[in-house]
């Protein structure tokens, strides 16, 4: 079975990659292209370690087949901000001591980010819920809830 | 080290709260796990695994495997001559030989150029079986007659107790005749219970069962397996002990250590997990049959189905006690189910149930059994939280009975430094009875009838404590302390950083050599580079470390004092670090430069020694530690949903080096335990399969089911600690079952013992109720 | 995942087409949050993926004039919770939209993927079957509709043949004074699946009930109606006794089994309490409406 051509925007560039028509898209983002920012956790959409934007959403990458992103617009951790120039959930992060291994941490900024583009000043539960897809088994979420607390009061929905 | 926080002139570490010096690149997705390293001409590795519990293997034929494209090796343990069939540890069981004993133990390797073609590689391996009768429960594994475990002759394994700081004079029993799956004995008794069980006027019988459960690190196993021709192996492990994983896989692949060079990659969580080796020997065998880099990154459903869980525990416990509360004796026999292989701390397990509380009478057995199931190995805490479940939830219902306030009850039995524990060693210094009482005086305690009396209409409020706690761990280790040519320090150690250790020891080493924390850089070697270092595991990395790190940086300190003595023409004890300068105390223009010294340790023609301070000690004292949590909760008795409202931690760290990441830690640590007490369990049918192989089915606790969690530091300093610091990673886990179970019983008048507390069983216990 | 060969048609005519080509050896994927799972768990080794994705004509909802509502099978939880339309008269439907694992999934997970994957504890089943909802299907022989409750016919089978795909869903307006409520019961509040599922659609008029409908999901193979708890409630006055008899009759209905997700004790027991609940539910938002 020949490899297929996926074109798609991945981090506001254009993106042209040969991808197996059974590459996940987390596969083809990590294996394909070297954005090894998003994780897997599980492969079945049940930890959210592989949170990434697609069209501005959250979504589980590994639910995706790579081929179904065509024509479509993907974010990665790594087109959110960059140290140095932090995005504002990231920013609120590193000062809040969140986290810990870090293995989740990169889907609980992307979720976080989605949520505060959709709903700038989120109250608690709302950020509870919206980072409800995104299982830390080091933190105990708490200092996560402060972080994105702090982010929305930043602005941070604001952005892009 | 871009975010520091300088606070006084005095204090140069110790005591801030920094955020770790790698946070920026996780929030942004730098970190490199073992997944993420992908090398030229990398193969993937993928498992043919057991659907059977217990069968012989009558024939495996690859040939159809190892004709496929892509496919570069087949193995099968009759290509790795160092197999033995009496596999003494999981690790030493790489494929398994004519028997299988768990469900998803590996019996067939595979490496190619792509999972997908390394997957259908696996589904051309045809395996003939003989299913043979399984031992699926361990009441009836202990039992003669049942189905066999172990090749006959195996020994049991303790070296998993003696990494977890061991416990010595408990005596190990010989096992009944023909009981083949009893692994591990052990019995701890003192005077004469029978006599005090008649003398008591309140006898409480109980049976507690606690599930195994799986540690949920979110990074599934993974190695990366490369060698050289010189036959020199590099292993990029996910681990929790670099040094320990070099030896395994060196035992294991009878090969020389020095042969073998592990990397530490980030660890994405271990609590336990990722002591043992697991997949890193067949990784580098596949690896050495390619001679091609071996990548193996093990799916979530094999984690759930083929890792190294927890125990099951089940504890059948008595309790005498007079009516003025007096406490006369215990009773009780622990079955720690250990899957397919030895390896539970039994030993930890009977000190917990008899020394926590005194008990001048007792008779503790604890029984280690065998079973068709995955096997087990440490999870945070190893037994702590099951053993504190039965203790705590007896003492509450004790307290309970006898109308006495629970807290004042446990505390007036509690041990205190000296006591005698159950294996007559004598207690060390512990904050257990200030961390209770600190608890205590919370608002949430206090009023606690008043939030009983508040419940909504079809709803039940109530509120529990609990109070458990950690031995704390010991391993030698080492460090060294350098000082660069423009003064700033390279700290070197081999431990493996997942609790934020680093930057702890980091700030140790500031405070003893004199810098402040941003002159200070520490890295973890790999084991051809870093001194012997131990486990991250325990509640021993700042504990022991931090000692190695201290000691270290102080005989760095007095090799640069002596070497500005001499230039400053001054006695080595009027001297002092101020502000990157030696300086005579007193004398503050007359100084030099830890710059200057440190570059005359490295220039051409110099006679200045370079400043190297290394310690590499060995332990003897451990360190106790403990927690006390407190839960405030609502029922819906109907569906038997439970809501925490609040959760507070108090906790004795002897001495926070980091506030920050402490509370992290005691934040993670109670929500693992309020994982075991309310969703967690890894569940299995009659053939022992496991029923929920999956994140959705194994319920770790959503940031949806949890309130913010309310941290209590309490500091009374470990005589041997680095600055007085106590480990603090174990104790969070350990109390949060018995909270919760004891603020049901609050709420509801149901006395819960089997975990999860589940909404069935809660709905259920309360709807028989009434 | 096993190796396959993917079709990506931009049609639905397209996909008809690819369905006769490749019939039993292809699978359609939508959201891919259940597909995905069982291929990667190897229980599922199709030879070809046809992608829907594609076919936008899957996407779309229509709330025509006559309040009706038509939805693509490929819209996903996510546009059910938050879409409007579906809010104002089909609450019940948002309300199982908004339930289904978590956002990241529920961005992706789709009505018609729910329904096709015919897991007894579909979440989206029981608001469709209290909306007396109709499942468009078509295929080489052209477009039939068939009722919902007719759709499942086992644990994961459903009246789709091999060469058909499920369009959309239409169900009617529910009258004025209508309303309704879909609860569930889960371990953990988000992330999870249903240990048990229950619908409700009362429509009254006068102070009378006019219409009931309470359906059930993960108590019997297949999503199911409990009909008798409807009739109990029809032509009378809704009161606290007669949803207490409904309750129980419910209980009747069902048909648990014991599984790793809870016992059929306990799902007896949660099917009296959520359906006590969602009755309660329901004739508030009725009398409201």
């Amino acid at each position: 079975m020949p490899k297929q051509v996926l074109s798609c925007t991945v981090n506001d560039e254009a993106a042209e990659v040969l991808v197996q028509p059974w590459d996940t898209l987390l596969d083809a983002l990590r294996e394909r292209m070297g954005l090894t920012g998003p994780k897997e956790g599980c492969g079945t959409g049940d930890c959210g370690a592989c949170t990434i934007h697609f069209d501005g959403k959250p979504v589980a990458s590994c639910l995706l087949l790579a081929m179904q992103a065509r024509g479509h617009v993907v974010r990665t951790i790594e087109g959110l901000g960059k140290p140095g120039a932090l995005h504002p959930v990231q920013e609120a992060f590193v000062k809040h001591g969140v986290p810990q291994c870090g293995f989740c941490i990169p889907g609980v900024v992307m979720a976080a980010a989605a949520l505060l583009n959709e709903n700038p000043h989120p109250t608690e539960e709302e950020i509870r819920y919206g980072i409800a897809g995104n299982l830390c088994r080091c933190t105990g979420y708490t200092k996560m809830l402060a972080a994105i607390t702090e982010a929305a009061g930043a602005g941070a929905g604001r952005r892009s | 080290m871009s975010t520091v926080m300088k606070t006084t002139r005095d204090v140069k570490g110790i005591g801030l709260s920094i955020p770790r010096p790698d946070a920026p690149d996780k929030v942004t997705g730098q970190v490199q796990y073992v997944a993420d390293l992908n090398p030229k001409g990398l193969l993937h590795a993928k498992l043919l695994r057991s659907p059977h519990a217990h069968a012989k293997i009558v024939r495996i034929d690859v040939s159809r495997a190892r004709a496929l494209p892509g496919v570069r090796a087949v193995l099968t343990a009759a290509d790795i001559p160092q197999l033995k069939k009496k596999a003494p540890t999981r690790a030493h069981a790489v494929l398994a030989i004519d028997r299988v004993v768990f469900a998803g133990q590996p019996i067939a390797a595979v490496a190619a150029d792509e999972v997908a073609i390394a997957e259908e590689a696996l589904d051309l391996i045809d395996v003939q079986y003989e299913v043979l009768p399984v031992a699926a429960d361990p009441l009836e594994s202990m039992k003669p007659g049942a189905p066999p475990v172990a090749e006959l002759g195996t020994e049991a394994d303790t070296s998993e107790a003696l990494a977890h700081g061991s416990v010595a004079g408990v005596t190990t029993e010989a096992k009944p005749a023909k009981a083949v799956n009893i692994s591990q004995q052990a019995r701890l008794q003192r005077g004469d219970v029978a006599k005090a069980f008649a003398e008591s006027d309140v006898v409480i019988e109980n049976t507690y069962r606690v599930p195994m459960v799986h540690q949920g690190y979110m990074e599934p196993h993974a190695v990366l397996a490369q060698w050289e021709s010189s036959g020199n192996l590099t292993l990029w492990a996910s681990t929790q002990g670099s040094f320990n994983t070099r030896s395994e896989v060196a035992d294991v692949l009878e090969l020389p250590e020095n042969r073998i060079k592990v990397i530490p990659m980030e660890c994405g969580g271990g609590f336990g997990g990722k002591i043992r080796a697991l997949c890193e020997p067949i990784t580098a065998v596949l690896a050495r049959a390619t001679n091609r880099p071996v990548r193996y990154v093990m799916t979530r459903r094999e984690e759930l189905e083929a890792g190294m869980p927890a125990p099951q525990v089940i504890i059948k416990m008595k309790t005498g006690v007079k009516r003025d509360g007096t406490l006369m004796a215990l009773e009780a026999e622990a079955i720690l189910e250990s899957g397919a292989f030895s390896g539970a701390v039994l030993a930890v397990a009977g000190v917990f149930l008899a020394s926590l509380y005194l008990w001048p009478n007792f008779d503790v057995k604890g029984f280690e059994v065998l079973t068709h199931k995955p096997s087990i190995a440490a999870y945070r805490a190893p037994v702590a939280p099951q053993t504190i479940f039965a203790i705590d939830s007896q003492m509450e219902q004790i307290a309970r009975k006898l109308g006495v306030d629970s807290v004042e009850y446990r505390l007036r039995y509690l041990q205190r430094e000296g006591d005698k524990m159950a294996n007559n060693q004598p207690w060390l210094s512990n904050g257990g009875a200030e961390v209770l009482a600190r608890l205590a005086e919370h608002p949430h305690w206090k009023k606690r009838a008043e939030w009983k009396a508040s419940s909504p209409k079809g709803k039940l409020r109530g509120t529990g404590i609990s109070l458990g706690g950690w031995l704390g761990g010991l391993q030698p280790t080492g460090a060294t302390v350098r000082l660069n040519p423009d003064g700033s320090l390279q700290v070197l150690t081999g431990q493996v950083d997942i609790a934020g250790t680093n930057i702890a020891l980091a700030q140790i080493a500031a405070t003893a050599y004199g810098v402040d924390i941003d002159k200070v850089k520490i890295t973890t070697g790999d084991t051809d580079v870093a001194p012997m270092t131990g486990l991250s595991a325990g509640s021993k990395t700042t504990y022991t470390v931090g000692v190695a790190v201290m000691q270290a940086a102080e005989n760095a300190r007095n090799q640069t004092l002596e070497i500005a003595a001499k230039e400053l023409e001054a006695s080595v004890h009027d001297l002092e670090i101020e502000d990157g300068k030696v300086v005579v105390r007193g004398v503050p223009d007359k100084g030099v430069t830890l710059a200057s010294i440190g570059k005359k340790g490295n220039l051409y023609m110099s006679k200045v020694e370079p400043v190297l301070g290394t310690s590499h000690p060995a332990f003897s004292v451990q360190a106790p530690a403990f927690c006390a949590q407190l839960a405030r909760i609502e029922v819906d008795p109907d569906t038997g949903e439970v809501t925490l409202h609040d959760f507070v931690v108090a906790q004795d760290v002897g001495k926070a080096i980091n506030p920050l990441q402490i509370e992290g830690q005691m934040q993670g640590g109670a929500v693992q335990s309020l994982g075991m007490a309310l969703t967690e369990a890894l569940l299995y049918d009659d053939k022992a399969k496991l029923t929920n192989p999956s994140l959705l089915d194994y319920r770790k606790l959503t940031s949806a089911d949890l309130p913010k969690i309310e941290t209590i530091i309490v500091e009374k300093p470990a005589p041997h600690g680095p600055f007085g610091a106590r480990g603090v990673g174990e104790p969070p886990i350990v109390p949060a079952p018995a909270a919760i179970a004891n603020a049901i019983e609050d709420a509801t008048g149901v006395r819960l013992t089997h975990l999860p507390l589940s909404p069935e069983r809660i709905a259920l216990a309360i709807a028989a109720k009434s | 995942m096993r190796r396959f060969e993917l079709v990506l048609p931009e049609s639905l005519d397209d996909c008809v087409k690819a369905l006769a080509r490749h019939g039993s050896e292809a699978k359609l994927l939508a959201g891919g949050t259940d597909l995905l799972p069982q291929m990667k768990n190897a229980l599922l080794k199709p030879a070809v993926v046809i992608d829907l994705s594609g076919v936008s004509r899957l996407r779309a909802i229509e709330s025509g004039n006559g309040q009706g509502l038509k939805v693509g099978a490929a819209v996903t939880a996510r546009t059910l919770e938050l879409d409007r339309s579906v809010r104002s008269r089909f609450l019940s439907l948002a309300e199982s939209g908004a339930l289904v694992g978590s956002v990241q999934v529920r961005n992706l997970a789709t009505l018609g993927g729910n329904l096709c994957n015919a897991a007894p504890s579909a979440d989206m089943a029981p608001p469709l079957l209290a909306l007396d909802a109709e499942a468009v299907i078509t295929g080489p022989k052209g477009e039939r509709r068939v009722p919902i409750a007719a759709f499942f016919t086992g644990v994961r089978h459903t009246v789709l043949a091999p060469d058909e795909i499920l369009v959309e869903l239409a169900m009617p307006a529910p009258g004025a004074h209508s309303g309704g409520n879909y609860l569930r019961h889960t371990p953990r509040r988000e992330l999870d699946i249903a240990v048990v599922g229950v619908a409700s659609q009362l429509t009254l008029a006068n102070g009378v009930c006019t219409k009931a409908r309470i359906a059930l999901a993960a108590v019997a193979p297949v999503p199911l109606r409990a009909t008798a708890a409807e009739q109990a409630l029809e032509g009378q006055a809704v009161t606290p006794e007669r949803i207490a008899r409904a309750a129980d009759l419910a209980v009747e209905a069902a048909r648990p089994i014991s599984d790793q997700r809870g016992s059929a004790d306990f799902r007896r027991h949660l099917v009296r309490v959520l359906t006590r609940r969602t009755l309660t539910t329901a004739l508030a938002r009725a009398s409201a409406s």
